[in-house]
């Protein structure tokens, strides 16, 4: 696993945004911060903001990375990774719904980091795809969006994926969202059935589905760009045929549609059991319902779907998904001709389990 | 208000069909039909016409929104110049009987592109827009001016996507224009009517110049890889081919793809072809028995896919509205937006059925000339047309959102625009192809379901292709 925060200690007073640069280059920024010292396992650095030293990887491995120096708890946070296409940044904690399987459990409590998180962005490598998650993000819409709008205006090369469960679209937004500018923004939105009491039941959230469709409304009208997901479970796996009828007749707007495998952390790690359904043993209803995706010409994929779990007419669908600082193998997967394309699977699944799944291609 | 915005059709295998104005279709019972009729619906009537998008209510922005997004998914709107056909000559070394452009003879003067012509098709393609470029040399036969065939695609190397198709009858290939098809951006088209005694009938006469031709084909299929040539029977419905022998000449040859074209009715075929006015029962019966023989062989032998073209166009039509690009059947139809022709003589025409139409002096369709430009009144007179969207049978068929129009040739066959959409050969053949692809979409013969997904280029074959309510 790559870590993503790090202990670190700095003389500085605040918490600052800096980018590490192993060697002094020509275009050094006022937020760039230079290598001074390292050793094999940490580096000094000074910045405008003060000096501060990484300990627990080599300086190497964090040349250009956007970080968020902390003093008082004495950590960086690596907010973008240099070089890596899984950068994605926690705007909040906070949630409005309760998603029985959250991988990210929601905390009462909101700190905001706008201001950080759009100097971060402002210093990204060029041509990234930054991912904005939560909590739920359009809790603090205005903001979010101000600072959408500020880099994509900066920064023409830079494009955003924001996971929402857009609760909070409204038709006063449509004059905002239309903008050519927004282009370069896709919105990843849950749907977990086509029954909205079951969809209600899964995120905890009763009149979910119907505000949902208020929302896409908008969405619609504002040309968005948006990336559909469901995540599979035991509840709703016989359902997704019917999901993708409906899909294909009703969003068909949508420039894909992800079916996510459960990921084993958060509230599913204590449901594991009762939410994991296991396409592996019955691939059926997942079949049906990417074969309606093809017939009717929407785009979908498999997330978290290991690629010798998928029958081959459906291999290709199966997508490298996870993230690279949270993606592990099976022990098996040494030999495997394929797992240069798989997603393997999250650290955090059951090691037992993933044994026992794979069959090396 | 709530709105149903469905079609109705008999169909002998989907029971009712009944199709909304976006394509979204579905095969009915009697009952529910009655429920329909009778402003009857039960709770699972309505639960299910509005899941699947038929029932909208005018107060539900989403839903208006979701119907009118797939609305405009059926609507063509083409708007840059990246496909043209030209005819650097009309001149040819063959004469076939049903040629549908009158073709000169091989050394008569005056019937090639003037220099002039040509600086004015290069200096058109210096000014499109677009980074992809798709060159159709048409004839005459392209092959007798190789300078010309180099002259433009020399100019076409700006272009990020090209694709340049040679129609050629492949009778004399020589090194020159082996070089030219040696390009991988270059692709042949040729015709191939059969086997050699029906390719013989009405293209090559003699034993020397057939025999000429299959070693042709032979050896450019033996020299490229598969998809660089592609060939199109034409078929004279009074006596068409045998059809396996018709598939066995292809599939020899390693072609999968069979467009079964009964004989236009331009050019020459007015005259010597006069049956080609109307495509009959036997014409009907034909295309079926070979499209299922087809449907037969790729179940037997399951390491190729044969097709035949246009049901496969017509079936993905229905499936995935807006991937395909077929300008034969689009609606609407924009004419001299996205593709003209330029004939051998710099005049422009909207499509080659028009200029055949022009060449045998049934009426002028040009809409201007290549130095000068097309985007005058003519254009904007058949543009007018050019569409099925208002037209008052069309705006009560099934098959409207998947078919297509196409005024020329209402011109040809019937010298106007304005018969009654019914009594146009357009819209019989149309009906009986859309009415034959939904009895394979309701058939349950699995042979019939693995060409179909086959077809669609589906990577599985799911259990059912039309859904029905009870």
């Amino acid at each position: 696993m790559i870590p993503l925060s790090l202990p670190a200690v700095s003389d500085a007073e605040q918490p600052f945004i800096a980018r590490l640069r192993s060697s002094a280059t020509l275009d050094l920024g006022e937020r760039d911060a230079l290598l001074i010292d390292e050793d094999e396992v940490g580096g000094s650095y000074a910045a405008a903001d003060g000096l501060f030293a990484i300990d627990g990887v080599p300086a190497v491995q964090l040349d250009g990375d956007v970080v968020l120096v902390q003093p008082g708890p004495g950590r960086i946070e690596r907010l973008l990774r240099a070089g890596s296409r899984h950068n994605t940044l926690l705007v909040t904690e906070r949630c409005d719904q309760l998603c029985v399987m959250c991988s990210q459990p929601p905390k009462k409590t909101h700190v905001d980091r706008f201001d950080y998180l759009e100097q971060a962005c402002l210093l990204a490598e060029p041509h990234s795809l930054i991912g904005i998650s939560g909590g739920e993000p359009t809790l603090y819409k205005k903001r979010l969006l101000s600072m959408v709008e500020r880099v994509l205006t900066d920064r023409p090369d830079i494009q955003f994926h924001i996971l929402t469960n857009a609760q909070h679209f409204d038709d006063d937004d449509i004059h905002l969202l239309r903008q050519p500018l927004y282009r370069r923004v896709s919105w990843g939105i849950p749907l977990y059935a086509s029954d909205a009491s079951m969809h209600d039941e899964i995120v905890g959230k009763r009149g979910a589905f119907l505000r949902l469709f208020e929302s896409f409304g908008v969405l619609l009208a504002s040309a968005a760009r948006v990336e559909l997901r469901t995540v599979l479970l035991t509840s709703n796996a016989d359902e997704l045929p019917a999901l993708a009828r409906f899909i294909s007749a009703k969003l068909r707007f949508i420039e894909v549609w992800s079916l996510m495998q459960l990921e084993n952390t958060g509230f599913a790690k204590g449901r594991w059991q009762d939410l994991r359904y296991n396409h592996g043993s019955r691939f059926e209803p997942v079949a049906e319902a990417l074969d309606v995706m093809n017939l009717n010409g929407v785009a979908a994929q498999l997330f978290n779907f290991p690629r010798c779990s998928v029958p081959r007419p459906y291999r290709n669908f199966a997508v490298a998904s996870i993230s690279d600082w949270k993606r592990k193998y099976a022990p098996a997967c040494v030999t495997c001709t394929e797992r240069e394309l798989c997603t393997g699977f999250f650290e955090w699944h059951p090691s037992d389990e993933a044994e026992a799944e794979v069959t090396p291609l | 208000m709530i709105i149903t915005p469905l079609r109705l059709r008999e169909h002998s295998s989907a029971g009712t069909l009944c199709v909304n104005d976006t394509g979204r279709f579905f095969g009915a019972s009697p009952t529910f039909v009655a429920r329909l009729t009778n402003d009857d619906l039960s709770v699972e009537d309505e639960q299910f016409l509005k899941c699947e998008g038929h029932r909208i209510s005018v107060d539900d922005k989403f839903a208006r929104f979701a119907h009118l997004y797939a609305l405009s998914e059926r609507v063509v709107q083409p708007t840059t110049l990246d496909y043209l056909i030209l005819v650097p000559t009309l001149r040819c070394n063959l004469s076939c009987s049903y040629c549908q452009v009158s073709r000169a003879g091989l050394r008569q003067k005056g019937f090639d592109w003037t220099e002039d012509t040509l600086a004015a098709v290069l200096e058109q393609l210096d000014k499109l827009p677009g980074d992809r470029i798709k060159i159709e040399f048409q004839g005459g036969e392209p092959t007798l001016r190789p300078d010309l065939i180099r002259a433009v695609i020399g100019q076409c190397e700006r272009f990020a996507e090209r694709q340049f198709v040679i129609c050629t009858n492949l009778q004399v290939v020589t090194d020159e224009i082996l070089a030219i098809f040696d390009r991988p951006d270059v692709f042949i088209s040729t015709s191939l009517d059969g086997n050699a005694q029906t390719h013989a009938r009405n293209r090559t006469a003699d034993t020397p110049t057939t025999d000429g031709f299959f070693a042709n084909l032979k050896r450019v299929i033996e020299r490229y890889p598969a998809g660089k040539i592609s060939a199109l029977p034409t078929i004279d419905p009074e006596s068409p081919p045998d059809i396996d022998a018709l598939i066995d000449s292809y599939a020899a040859l390693g072609l999968d793809g069979i467009f079964l074209r009964p004989i236009n009715y331009q050019g020459f075929a007015r005259k010597r072809h006069r049956g080609s006015r109307e495509q009959g029962e036997a014409w009907r019966n034909y295309y079926e028995r070979a499209v299922r023989r087809i449907i037969q062989r790729n179940w037997q032998d399951k390491s190729r896919i044969l097709e035949e073209t246009y049901f496969s166009i017509c079936l993905r039509r229905i499936f995935h509205p807006g991937a395909e690009r077929h300008v034969d059947l689009r609606n609407p139809n924009p004419m001299g937006i996205d593709y003209i022709v330029v004939d051998h003589d710099g005049t422009v025409y909207p499509t080659d059925e028009a200029r055949m139409l022009a060449r045998s002096g049934v009426v002028d369709l040009s809409i201007g000339d290549v130095a000068t430009g097309w985007n005058g009144p003519a254009r904007e007179t058949l543009n007018r047309c050019s569409t099925n969207q208002f037209d008052p049978a069309c705006r009560r068929c099934a098959y409207q959102p998947f078919c297509g129009r196409d005024i020329i040739d209402d011109i040809a066959r019937y010298g106007r625009i304005d018969l009654p959409r019914t009594e146009t050969e357009f819209c019989r053949r149309h009906l009986h192809i859309f009415d034959f692809v939904f009895e394979l979409i309701y058939s349950d013969d699995p042979a019939v379901r693995y060409s179909l997904a086959r077809w669609l280029r589906l990577p599985a074959t799911p259990e059912r292709f039309g859904i029905r309510h009870q």
